[in-house]
Protein backbone atom coordinates (compact mmCIF):
# COMPACT_ATOMS: atom_id res chain seq x y z
CA UNK A 1 0.00 0.00 0.00
CA UNK A 2 1.35 3.45 -0.92
CA UNK A 3 2.10 6.21 1.62
CA UNK A 4 -0.93 8.32 0.65
CA UNK A 5 -3.32 5.37 1.17
CA UNK A 6 -1.71 4.62 4.54
CA UNK A 7 -2.14 8.25 5.67
CA UNK A 8 -5.72 8.19 4.47
CA UNK A 9 -6.35 4.91 6.31
CA UNK A 10 -5.49 6.38 9.73
CA UNK A 11 -7.32 9.64 9.17
CA UNK A 12 -10.44 7.95 7.85
CA UNK A 13 -10.47 5.32 10.63
CA UNK A 14 -10.39 8.17 13.18
CA UNK A 15 -13.20 9.98 11.33
CA UNK A 16 -15.29 6.79 11.29
CA UNK A 17 -14.94 6.42 15.06
CA UNK A 18 -16.02 10.02 15.59
CA UNK A 19 -18.81 9.74 13.04
CA UNK A 20 -20.32 6.67 14.66
CA UNK A 21 -21.52 8.48 17.77
CA UNK A 22 -21.50 12.05 16.45
CA UNK A 23 -25.23 12.68 16.77
CA UNK A 24 -25.76 10.75 20.03
CA UNK A 25 -26.09 12.20 23.54
CA UNK A 26 -23.80 9.65 25.17
CA UNK A 27 -21.18 9.93 22.44
CA UNK A 28 -17.97 8.00 23.11
CA UNK A 29 -19.51 6.38 26.22
CA UNK A 30 -21.61 4.18 23.91
CA UNK A 31 -18.45 2.16 23.29
CA UNK A 32 -18.81 0.89 26.87
CA UNK A 33 -22.55 1.21 27.46
CA UNK A 34 -23.58 -0.80 24.40
CA UNK A 35 -21.51 -3.95 25.15
CA UNK A 36 -22.43 -3.67 28.85
CA UNK A 37 -26.15 -3.67 27.99
CA UNK A 38 -25.73 -6.46 25.45
CA UNK A 39 -23.80 -8.70 27.78
CA UNK A 40 -25.98 -7.86 30.77
CA UNK A 41 -29.09 -8.81 28.83
CA UNK A 42 -27.53 -12.01 27.51
CA UNK A 43 -26.39 -13.13 30.94
CA UNK A 44 -29.89 -12.52 32.34
CA UNK A 45 -31.60 -14.41 29.52
CA UNK A 46 -29.19 -17.35 29.42
CA UNK A 47 -29.06 -17.71 33.18
CA UNK A 48 -32.87 -17.98 33.16
CA UNK A 49 -33.17 -20.43 30.26
CA UNK A 50 -29.95 -22.37 30.75
CA UNK A 51 -30.89 -26.05 30.54
CA UNK A 52 -27.37 -27.33 29.95
CA UNK A 53 -26.36 -27.50 33.58
CA UNK A 54 -23.20 -25.56 32.90
CA UNK A 55 -21.81 -24.10 36.06
CA UNK A 56 -21.12 -20.39 35.80
CA UNK A 57 -22.75 -20.30 32.37
CA UNK A 58 -22.38 -16.53 31.86
CA UNK A 59 -18.61 -16.73 32.28
CA UNK A 60 -18.53 -19.63 29.79
CA UNK A 61 -20.72 -17.75 27.33
CA UNK A 62 -18.71 -14.52 27.42
CA UNK A 63 -15.52 -16.47 26.75
CA UNK A 64 -16.10 -17.10 23.04
CA UNK A 65 -19.05 -14.81 22.37
CA UNK A 66 -17.01 -11.61 22.59
CA UNK A 67 -14.39 -12.61 19.98
CA UNK A 68 -17.19 -14.09 17.82
CA UNK A 69 -19.03 -10.77 17.95
CA UNK A 70 -15.83 -9.05 16.86
CA UNK A 71 -15.41 -11.53 13.99
CA UNK A 72 -19.01 -11.05 12.88
CA UNK A 73 -18.70 -7.27 13.14
CA UNK A 74 -15.59 -7.20 10.91
CA UNK A 75 -16.96 -9.60 8.30
CA UNK A 76 -20.37 -7.94 7.94
CA UNK A 77 -18.81 -4.47 7.79
CA UNK A 78 -15.97 -5.41 5.45
CA UNK A 79 -18.25 -7.26 3.01
CA UNK A 80 -19.81 -4.03 1.73
CA UNK A 81 -16.80 -1.84 2.38
CA UNK A 82 -15.34 -1.66 -1.14
CA UNK A 83 -18.73 -1.00 -2.72
CA UNK A 84 -19.59 1.66 -0.16
CA UNK A 85 -16.16 3.23 -0.78
CA UNK A 86 -17.26 4.13 -4.31
CA UNK A 87 -17.65 7.79 -3.22
CA UNK A 88 -13.84 7.88 -3.28
CA UNK A 89 -12.76 4.97 -5.48
CA UNK A 90 -14.47 6.59 -8.47
CA UNK A 91 -12.85 9.99 -7.91
CA UNK A 92 -9.33 9.61 -6.52
CA UNK A 93 -6.75 6.87 -6.43
CA UNK A 94 -6.66 4.99 -3.15
CA UNK A 95 -5.74 1.38 -2.54
CA UNK A 96 -9.03 -0.56 -2.28
CA UNK A 97 -7.46 -2.52 0.58
CA UNK A 98 -8.04 0.58 2.70
CA UNK A 99 -11.81 0.11 3.05
CA UNK A 100 -11.91 -3.43 4.53
CA UNK A 101 -8.87 -2.49 6.64
CA UNK A 102 -10.73 0.49 8.13
CA UNK A 103 -13.66 -1.73 9.11
CA UNK A 104 -11.19 -4.11 10.69
CA UNK A 105 -9.37 -1.35 12.59
CA UNK A 106 -12.57 0.24 13.90
CA UNK A 107 -14.03 -3.14 14.93
CA UNK A 108 -10.74 -4.06 16.64
CA UNK A 109 -10.92 -0.91 18.71
CA UNK A 110 -14.56 -1.60 19.56
CA UNK A 111 -13.52 -5.10 20.60
CA UNK A 112 -11.03 -3.60 23.05
CA UNK A 113 -13.82 -1.53 24.62
CA UNK A 114 -16.12 -4.57 24.78
CA UNK A 115 -13.40 -6.67 26.31
CA UNK A 116 -12.74 -4.05 28.98
CA UNK A 117 -16.44 -4.26 29.84
CA UNK A 118 -16.25 -8.07 29.97
CA UNK A 119 -13.33 -7.96 32.38
CA UNK A 120 -15.26 -5.54 34.60
CA UNK A 121 -18.32 -7.81 34.54
CA UNK A 122 -16.19 -10.87 35.26
CA UNK A 123 -14.96 -9.19 38.46
CA UNK A 124 -18.48 -9.72 39.78
CA UNK A 125 -19.20 -13.06 38.10
CA UNK A 126 -16.02 -15.09 38.06
CA UNK A 127 -15.20 -16.97 41.23
CA UNK A 128 -11.61 -17.91 40.49
CA UNK A 129 -9.01 -15.76 38.76
CA UNK A 130 -5.98 -17.61 37.44
CA UNK A 131 -2.71 -16.76 35.71
CA UNK A 132 -4.09 -18.23 32.44
CA UNK A 133 -5.98 -15.01 31.78
CA UNK A 134 -2.72 -13.30 30.84
CA UNK A 135 -2.70 -15.23 27.52
CA UNK A 136 -5.85 -13.41 26.33
CA UNK A 137 -4.07 -10.55 24.49
CA UNK A 138 -2.43 -13.25 22.34
CA UNK A 139 -5.65 -15.24 21.95
CA UNK A 140 -7.18 -12.43 19.91
CA UNK A 141 -4.41 -12.53 17.28
CA UNK A 142 -5.74 -15.55 15.32
CA UNK A 143 -9.27 -14.13 15.56
CA UNK A 144 -8.10 -10.74 14.25
CA UNK A 145 -6.24 -12.36 11.35
CA UNK A 146 -9.20 -14.59 10.49
CA UNK A 147 -11.61 -11.62 10.57
CA UNK A 148 -9.38 -9.58 8.29
CA UNK A 149 -8.84 -12.43 5.82
CA UNK A 150 -12.52 -13.43 5.58
CA UNK A 151 -13.47 -9.73 5.45
CA UNK A 152 -11.16 -9.15 2.48
CA UNK A 153 -12.45 -12.21 0.62
CA UNK A 154 -16.10 -11.25 1.21
CA UNK A 155 -15.43 -7.62 0.19
CA UNK A 156 -14.01 -8.76 -3.17
CA UNK A 157 -16.80 -11.28 -3.79
CA UNK A 158 -19.52 -8.77 -2.88
CA UNK A 159 -18.10 -6.22 -5.32
CA UNK A 160 -18.56 -8.66 -8.19
CA UNK A 161 -21.62 -10.58 -6.96
CA UNK A 162 -24.15 -8.70 -4.85
CA UNK A 163 -25.85 -12.02 -3.91
CA UNK A 164 -22.96 -12.67 -1.57
CA UNK A 165 -24.33 -10.63 1.36
CA UNK A 166 -27.23 -12.94 2.36
CA UNK A 167 -25.02 -15.97 1.73
CA UNK A 168 -22.39 -14.57 4.11
CA UNK A 169 -25.06 -13.98 6.77
CA UNK A 170 -26.34 -17.55 6.41
CA UNK A 171 -22.86 -19.06 6.62
CA UNK A 172 -22.05 -16.94 9.68
CA UNK A 173 -25.25 -17.99 11.38
CA UNK A 174 -24.64 -21.66 10.61
CA UNK A 175 -21.05 -21.43 11.85
CA UNK A 176 -22.19 -19.78 15.07
CA UNK A 177 -24.87 -22.30 15.95
CA UNK A 178 -22.78 -25.30 14.94
CA UNK A 179 -19.76 -24.28 17.01
CA UNK A 180 -19.17 -24.65 20.75
CA UNK A 181 -19.78 -20.99 21.57
CA UNK A 182 -23.17 -21.45 23.21
CA UNK A 183 -22.56 -24.97 24.54
CA UNK A 184 -19.69 -27.08 25.83
CA UNK A 185 -17.97 -29.53 23.53
CA UNK A 186 -18.64 -32.46 25.90
CA UNK A 187 -22.37 -31.74 25.73
CA UNK A 188 -22.66 -34.51 23.10
CA UNK A 189 -21.77 -38.19 23.52
CA UNK A 190 -18.32 -39.16 22.17
CA UNK A 191 -19.44 -41.11 19.06
CA UNK A 192 -22.35 -39.01 17.90
CA UNK A 193 -22.33 -37.07 14.64
CA UNK A 194 -22.51 -33.78 16.53
CA UNK A 195 -19.38 -34.63 18.54
CA UNK A 196 -17.58 -35.53 15.32
CA UNK A 197 -18.64 -32.27 13.65
CA UNK A 198 -17.40 -30.29 16.63
CA UNK A 199 -14.08 -32.11 16.59
CA UNK A 200 -13.41 -30.97 13.03
CA UNK A 201 -15.11 -27.59 13.37
CA UNK A 202 -12.42 -24.89 13.09
CA UNK A 203 -14.39 -22.63 15.47
CA UNK A 204 -13.86 -25.20 18.23
CA UNK A 205 -10.16 -24.34 18.22
CA UNK A 206 -10.77 -20.59 17.92
CA UNK A 207 -13.25 -20.72 20.83
CA UNK A 208 -10.73 -22.69 22.93
CA UNK A 209 -8.30 -19.77 22.79
CA UNK A 210 -10.69 -17.80 25.00
CA UNK A 211 -12.75 -20.48 26.75
CA UNK A 212 -9.78 -22.36 28.14
CA UNK A 213 -8.15 -19.44 29.99
CA UNK A 214 -11.42 -17.77 31.00
CA UNK A 215 -13.63 -20.74 31.93
CA UNK A 216 -11.49 -23.88 32.26
CA UNK A 217 -8.50 -22.12 33.88
CA UNK A 218 -6.06 -23.82 31.49
CA UNK A 219 -3.73 -22.85 28.66
CA UNK A 220 -4.85 -23.27 25.02
CA UNK A 221 -3.11 -26.34 23.55
CA UNK A 222 -0.41 -26.33 20.85
CA UNK A 223 -3.04 -27.84 18.52
CA UNK A 224 -5.37 -24.88 19.19
CA UNK A 225 -2.60 -22.42 18.32
CA UNK A 226 -1.36 -24.41 15.33
CA UNK A 227 -4.75 -24.85 13.69
CA UNK A 228 -5.99 -21.31 14.33
CA UNK A 229 -2.79 -19.53 13.31
CA UNK A 230 -2.42 -21.76 10.22
CA UNK A 231 -5.99 -21.17 9.02
CA UNK A 232 -5.82 -17.44 9.80
CA UNK A 233 -2.52 -16.88 8.00
CA UNK A 234 -3.77 -18.77 4.94
CA UNK A 235 -7.01 -16.77 4.86
CA UNK A 236 -5.18 -13.41 5.18
CA UNK A 237 -2.82 -14.34 2.34
CA UNK A 238 -5.72 -15.44 0.11
CA UNK A 239 -7.63 -12.22 0.95
CA UNK A 240 -4.69 -9.92 0.19
CA UNK A 241 -3.87 -11.74 -3.07
CA UNK A 242 -7.52 -11.55 -4.13
CA UNK A 243 -7.70 -7.78 -3.55
CA UNK A 244 -4.39 -7.28 -5.32
CA UNK A 245 -5.41 -9.40 -8.30
CA UNK A 246 -8.86 -7.86 -8.72
CA UNK A 247 -8.22 -4.20 -7.81
CA UNK A 248 -8.02 -3.07 -11.43
CA UNK A 249 -11.54 -4.40 -12.09
CA UNK A 250 -13.34 -2.90 -9.08
CA UNK A 251 -14.08 0.43 -10.80
CA UNK A 252 -16.24 -1.27 -13.41
CA UNK A 253 -18.44 -2.91 -10.76
CA UNK A 254 -18.98 0.05 -8.40
CA UNK B 1 11.45 17.80 -20.53
CA UNK B 2 10.44 15.08 -18.06
CA UNK B 3 7.51 12.91 -19.05
CA UNK B 4 4.73 13.06 -16.45
CA UNK B 5 2.28 10.64 -18.11
CA UNK B 6 2.92 8.17 -20.88
CA UNK B 7 0.15 6.03 -22.31
CA UNK B 8 0.89 3.34 -24.89
CA UNK B 9 -1.98 1.63 -26.74
CA UNK B 10 -4.30 2.09 -23.80
CA UNK B 11 -7.83 0.70 -24.10
CA UNK B 12 -10.64 0.93 -21.56
CA UNK B 13 -13.85 -0.95 -22.19
CA UNK B 14 -17.11 -1.32 -20.30
CA UNK B 15 -19.47 -4.27 -20.58
CA UNK B 16 -22.96 -3.17 -21.50
CA UNK B 17 -25.84 -4.46 -19.32
CA UNK B 18 -23.41 -4.63 -16.41
CA UNK B 19 -26.23 -4.51 -13.83
CA UNK B 20 -27.59 -7.91 -14.94
CA UNK B 21 -24.08 -9.33 -14.79
CA UNK B 22 -23.67 -8.57 -11.11
CA UNK B 23 -25.57 -11.64 -9.95
CA UNK B 24 -24.27 -15.03 -9.00
CA UNK B 25 -26.99 -16.59 -11.18
CA UNK B 26 -25.62 -14.79 -14.23
CA UNK B 27 -22.04 -15.81 -13.42
CA UNK B 28 -22.95 -19.45 -12.84
CA UNK B 29 -25.11 -19.68 -15.98
CA UNK B 30 -22.12 -18.31 -17.93
CA UNK B 31 -20.14 -21.44 -17.05
CA UNK B 32 -22.59 -23.62 -18.97
CA UNK B 33 -23.65 -21.26 -21.76
CA UNK B 34 -21.28 -18.37 -22.57
CA UNK B 35 -23.08 -15.01 -22.67
CA UNK B 36 -22.98 -12.70 -25.66
CA UNK B 37 -21.04 -9.75 -24.33
CA UNK B 38 -21.43 -6.34 -25.86
CA UNK B 39 -18.50 -4.12 -25.08
CA UNK B 40 -18.25 -0.37 -25.30
CA UNK B 41 -14.76 1.05 -25.79
CA UNK B 42 -14.39 4.35 -23.91
CA UNK B 43 -10.74 4.50 -24.99
CA UNK B 44 -9.28 2.52 -27.82
CA UNK B 45 -5.54 2.14 -28.41
CA UNK B 46 -4.70 5.62 -27.11
CA UNK B 47 -1.02 6.58 -27.05
CA UNK B 48 0.00 9.93 -25.63
CA UNK B 49 2.82 11.50 -23.60
CA UNK B 50 2.37 14.56 -21.42
CA UNK B 51 5.49 16.45 -20.40
CA UNK B 52 6.22 18.59 -17.35
CA UNK B 53 4.91 22.12 -17.91
CA UNK B 54 2.39 21.09 -20.58
CA UNK B 55 -1.05 22.69 -20.38
CA UNK B 56 -3.23 20.24 -22.23
CA UNK B 57 -6.87 20.73 -23.15
CA UNK B 58 -9.01 17.70 -23.93
CA UNK B 59 -11.93 18.34 -26.25
CA UNK B 60 -14.49 16.11 -27.86
CA UNK B 61 -18.22 15.45 -27.86
CA UNK B 62 -20.06 13.72 -25.01
CA UNK B 63 -18.87 10.12 -24.67
CA UNK B 64 -15.63 10.78 -26.57
CA UNK B 65 -13.54 9.40 -23.69
CA UNK B 66 -12.22 12.64 -22.14
CA UNK B 67 -13.22 11.90 -18.55
CA UNK B 68 -12.12 8.28 -18.90
CA UNK B 69 -8.71 9.46 -20.05
CA UNK B 70 -8.43 11.73 -16.98
CA UNK B 71 -9.37 8.80 -14.75
CA UNK B 72 -6.66 6.67 -16.34
CA UNK B 73 -4.13 9.44 -15.68
CA UNK B 74 -5.18 9.59 -12.01
CA UNK B 75 -5.01 5.76 -11.68
CA UNK B 76 -8.70 5.66 -10.77
CA UNK B 77 -9.26 3.40 -13.79
CA UNK B 78 -6.84 0.61 -14.63
CA UNK B 79 -7.05 0.03 -18.39
CA UNK B 80 -7.67 -3.49 -19.63
CA UNK B 81 -5.03 -3.11 -22.33
CA UNK B 82 -1.92 -1.04 -22.81
CA UNK B 83 0.74 0.48 -20.66
CA UNK B 84 0.47 3.51 -18.37
CA UNK B 85 3.63 5.08 -16.96
CA UNK B 86 3.28 7.79 -14.36
CA UNK B 87 6.11 9.88 -13.04
CA UNK B 88 6.39 8.87 -9.38
CA UNK B 89 6.54 11.21 -6.36
CA UNK B 90 4.53 14.00 -7.97
CA UNK B 91 1.69 15.65 -6.11
CA UNK B 92 -1.27 15.13 -8.40
CA UNK B 93 -4.53 16.95 -7.67
CA UNK B 94 -7.48 15.46 -9.55
CA UNK B 95 -10.63 17.57 -9.80
CA UNK B 96 -12.98 15.12 -11.44
CA UNK B 97 -16.68 15.82 -11.92
CA UNK B 98 -16.85 19.04 -9.92
CA UNK B 99 -14.99 17.83 -6.88
CA UNK B 100 -12.58 15.61 -5.08
CA UNK B 101 -13.52 12.44 -3.25
CA UNK B 102 -15.47 14.02 -0.39
CA UNK B 103 -17.35 11.88 2.13
CA UNK B 104 -20.88 13.31 2.47
CA UNK B 105 -21.15 12.75 6.25
CA UNK B 106 -17.83 14.36 7.13
CA UNK B 107 -17.30 18.09 7.53
CA UNK B 108 -15.56 20.25 4.96
CA UNK B 109 -12.54 20.51 7.25
CA UNK B 110 -12.28 16.71 7.75
CA UNK B 111 -12.64 16.15 4.02
CA UNK B 112 -9.77 18.57 3.38
CA UNK B 113 -7.47 16.42 5.51
CA UNK B 114 -8.62 13.18 3.87
CA UNK B 115 -8.37 14.41 0.30
CA UNK B 116 -5.08 16.17 1.14
CA UNK B 117 -3.66 12.88 2.42
CA UNK B 118 -4.58 11.21 -0.88
CA UNK B 119 -2.83 13.95 -2.81
CA UNK B 120 0.33 13.12 -0.88
CA UNK B 121 0.27 15.75 1.88
CA UNK B 122 0.71 15.13 5.58
CA UNK B 123 -1.76 16.38 8.20
CA UNK B 124 0.82 19.00 9.30
CA UNK B 125 1.04 20.41 5.77
CA UNK B 126 -2.75 20.62 5.48
CA UNK B 127 -2.92 22.24 8.96
CA UNK B 128 -0.62 24.94 7.66
CA UNK B 129 -2.78 25.55 4.60
CA UNK B 130 -6.29 25.04 5.93
CA UNK B 131 -7.05 28.68 6.82
CA UNK B 132 -6.10 29.83 3.33
CA UNK B 133 -8.22 27.08 1.77
CA UNK B 134 -11.28 28.03 3.83
CA UNK B 135 -10.80 31.72 3.06
CA UNK B 136 -10.45 31.14 -0.68
CA UNK B 137 -13.51 28.86 -0.74
CA UNK B 138 -15.46 31.52 1.24
CA UNK B 139 -16.74 28.82 3.58
CA UNK B 140 -15.73 30.22 6.98
CA UNK B 141 -19.24 29.73 8.40
CA UNK B 142 -19.82 26.27 6.96
CA UNK B 143 -16.47 24.50 7.09
CA UNK B 144 -17.49 22.35 10.07
CA UNK B 145 -20.83 21.35 8.51
CA UNK B 146 -21.13 17.94 6.79
CA UNK B 147 -20.54 18.41 3.07
CA UNK B 148 -23.85 16.67 2.30
CA UNK B 149 -25.47 19.97 3.37
CA UNK B 150 -23.38 21.98 0.89
CA UNK B 151 -24.76 23.29 -2.35
CA UNK B 152 -22.99 22.12 -5.51
CA UNK B 153 -21.31 25.55 -5.66
CA UNK B 154 -19.93 25.25 -2.11
CA UNK B 155 -18.79 21.71 -2.83
CA UNK B 156 -16.96 22.75 -5.99
CA UNK B 157 -15.44 25.83 -4.32
CA UNK B 158 -13.97 23.81 -1.50
CA UNK B 159 -12.60 21.17 -3.89
CA UNK B 160 -11.04 23.81 -6.12
CA UNK B 161 -9.57 25.77 -3.19
CA UNK B 162 -8.01 22.62 -1.73
CA UNK B 163 -6.66 21.28 -5.01
CA UNK B 164 -5.02 24.57 -5.94
CA UNK B 165 -3.95 25.96 -2.55
CA UNK B 166 -1.72 22.97 -1.84
CA UNK B 167 0.23 23.91 -4.98
CA UNK B 168 0.25 20.56 -6.75
CA UNK B 169 2.77 19.66 -9.42
CA UNK B 170 0.08 18.21 -11.67
CA UNK B 171 -3.53 19.39 -11.80
CA UNK B 172 -6.21 17.45 -13.64
CA UNK B 173 -9.47 19.31 -14.04
CA UNK B 174 -12.75 17.97 -15.38
CA UNK B 175 -15.30 20.75 -16.03
CA UNK B 176 -14.72 22.39 -12.67
CA UNK B 177 -15.37 25.93 -13.86
CA UNK B 178 -19.09 25.28 -14.10
CA UNK B 179 -19.52 25.81 -10.37
CA UNK B 180 -19.57 28.94 -8.29
CA UNK B 181 -20.81 32.35 -9.29
CA UNK B 182 -19.24 34.66 -11.83
CA UNK B 183 -16.97 36.30 -9.23
CA UNK B 184 -15.69 33.04 -7.85
CA UNK B 185 -15.06 31.78 -11.36
CA UNK B 186 -12.92 34.84 -12.04
CA UNK B 187 -10.96 34.15 -8.84
CA UNK B 188 -10.44 30.55 -9.98
CA UNK B 189 -9.14 31.57 -13.38
CA UNK B 190 -6.66 34.03 -11.83
CA UNK B 191 -5.38 31.34 -9.49
CA UNK B 192 -5.15 28.81 -12.32
CA UNK B 193 -3.14 31.23 -14.43
CA UNK B 194 -0.78 31.91 -11.52
CA UNK B 195 -0.23 28.15 -11.03
CA UNK B 196 0.33 27.62 -14.74
CA UNK B 197 2.88 30.43 -14.87
CA UNK B 198 4.61 28.81 -11.89
CA UNK B 199 5.22 25.79 -14.11
CA UNK B 200 2.75 23.12 -12.97
CA UNK B 201 1.42 20.61 -15.48
CA UNK B 202 -2.29 20.85 -16.19
CA UNK B 203 -4.79 18.75 -18.08
CA UNK B 204 -8.24 20.28 -18.59
CA UNK B 205 -11.43 18.72 -19.81
CA UNK B 206 -13.99 21.29 -20.81
CA UNK B 207 -16.68 22.03 -23.34
CA UNK B 208 -15.70 25.69 -23.06
CA UNK B 209 -13.35 25.49 -26.02
CA UNK B 210 -12.52 29.21 -26.02
CA UNK B 211 -11.33 28.97 -22.42
CA UNK B 212 -9.08 26.04 -23.35
CA UNK B 213 -7.62 27.89 -26.34
CA UNK B 214 -6.79 30.83 -24.07
CA UNK B 215 -5.16 28.72 -21.33
CA UNK B 216 -3.55 25.71 -23.00
CA UNK B 217 -0.44 25.24 -25.11
CA UNK B 218 -1.58 21.88 -26.47
CA UNK B 219 -4.96 20.47 -27.44
CA UNK B 220 -6.08 16.86 -27.87
CA UNK B 221 -9.32 16.12 -29.69
CA UNK B 222 -10.87 12.81 -28.75
CA UNK B 223 -13.59 11.11 -30.73
CA UNK B 224 -15.18 7.73 -29.87
CA UNK B 225 -12.22 6.73 -27.73
CA UNK B 226 -9.56 7.62 -30.33
CA UNK B 227 -7.22 10.57 -30.51
CA UNK B 228 -8.45 12.39 -33.59
CA UNK B 229 -5.89 15.19 -33.43
CA UNK B 230 -3.12 16.37 -31.11
CA UNK B 231 -1.44 19.71 -31.67
CA UNK B 232 -1.60 23.47 -31.30
CA UNK B 233 -4.86 24.64 -29.70
CA UNK B 234 -6.07 26.90 -32.49
CA UNK B 235 -5.44 24.33 -35.23
CA UNK B 236 -7.08 21.48 -33.33
CA UNK B 237 -10.12 23.58 -32.39
CA UNK B 238 -10.53 24.77 -35.98
CA UNK B 239 -10.50 21.17 -37.24
CA UNK B 240 -12.87 20.06 -34.44
CA UNK B 241 -15.38 22.82 -35.18
CA UNK B 242 -15.09 22.28 -38.88
CA UNK B 243 -15.81 18.55 -38.54
CA UNK B 244 -19.00 19.03 -36.55
CA UNK B 245 -20.21 22.14 -38.37
CA UNK B 246 -20.00 20.17 -41.62
CA UNK B 247 -22.05 17.36 -40.05
CA UNK B 248 -24.65 19.74 -38.61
Amino acid sequence: MDVASRRFLWLYAKSQLKLKYRDTYLGFAWNFVEPALYLGMLSLIFSAVNRMNIHDYTVFLFGALIPWRYFENVVSGATESIVSGSWLLKKMYVSPLVFPLIRWLVASLEFLFSFTVVLLLLVFMKERWTVHLCILPFSIIPWAMLSLGIGLICAVLFTFFRDVRPIVHMVMMFTFFSSPILFKIDFFEGHTLQALVLKFHPMTYYASLFQKPIYYASWPSALDWGITLGISAAVVIVGCCLVHKCQGRFYFFL
Amino acid sequence: MAIIFKLENVSVSFDKHAIVQRSLKHALSGWFRPHNRTTFYALSKVSVAIHAGDHVGLIGRNGAGKSTLLRVLTKVITPQEGLVSLCPDRHIAPLLELGLGFHPDLSGRENCFLAGALMGYSATEIHRKIDGIIRFAELEEFIDEPVKNYSSGMFGRLAFALATDIEPEVLLVDEVFGVGDEFFMRKCIVRMQRLMQAGITTVFVSHNVDFLVAQCNRMIWLDKGHIEMDGKPREVVAAYRNAYNTLG
